[in-house]
């Protein structure tokens, strides 16, 4: 049987992107069934503007060299790799209201729904992950 | 060791070795074999775990300088 993977983002930091969108790639390319409920702050990991530069963590800017000599993926792509791998995203209702934010401010093909839409998928996964 | 399919993942950094690797045994056949070329010092553990966990069989691994190279045979 297919395993599942659920995650909830709710912090919007470059460090919480690439720990939610690496487990999410990596789950999805280990043929899980995944999805992400992005609340609160983590809905920045997937605005169309704000996930082009999200913010390291202050004091840590001095990493950003080491990303680059890494040859880590941008987040734009690692999301373009996660949406070609099926990776279900799911932008939290409520939160949308409280910021005043649409669906077409977040990158397409993203579910809208509150937290029941991410519990019904989330009860019976496999894999259960908070970032 | 003979491969049908030969993927370069080198300089590319968790999880994209994985993600390539996925991709590319997709289009493959039960029984043929990929070999893999990586350079992230992490996919070693990564594709071990990733073969077990997809019933494929890792028949080999070998390190040549920084590269590190897996066979794997797609179940």
């Amino acid at each position: 049987m297919t395993k599942k993977t659920a995650i909830i983002a709710s912090n919007g930091g470059l460090f919480e992107a690439y720990k939610v969108f690496n487990i999410a790639t990596a789950a999805a390319a280990s043929d899980h069934e995944v999805s992400i409920f992005f609340t609160f702050e983590g809905l920045n990991l997937i605005h169309k503007e704000a996930n082009q530069q999200l913010p390291m963590p202050e004091g840590k800017e001095h990493f950003e060299e080491g990303f680059k000599k890494s040859n880590v993926p941008a987040i734009p792509e690692l999301i373009e790799m996660a949406q070609d791998l099926d990776v279900k995203f799911i932008g939290c209702q409520m939160t949308m209201d409280v910021m005043g934010l649409e669906k077409d401010a977040f990158v397409d093909g993203i579910e809208v729904g509150g937290a029941v839409t991410f519990l019904d998928f989330a009860q019976d996964a496999d894999v259960t992950l908070t970032f | 060791m003979n491969a049908d399919k030969v993927l370069d993942a080198k300089g590319l950094a968790c999880p994209m070795p994985i993600v390539k690797t996925r991709k590319e045994m997709k289009d493959m056949d039960s029984g043929q074999v990929l070999e893999i070329q990586a350079t992230d010092k992490g996919a070693s553990a990564d594709l071990t775990a990733w073969a077990k966990s997809g019933g494929h069989e890792l028949l080999e691994q070998q390190v040549d300088g920084d590269v590190l190279k897996f066979w794997i045979k797609k179940g």
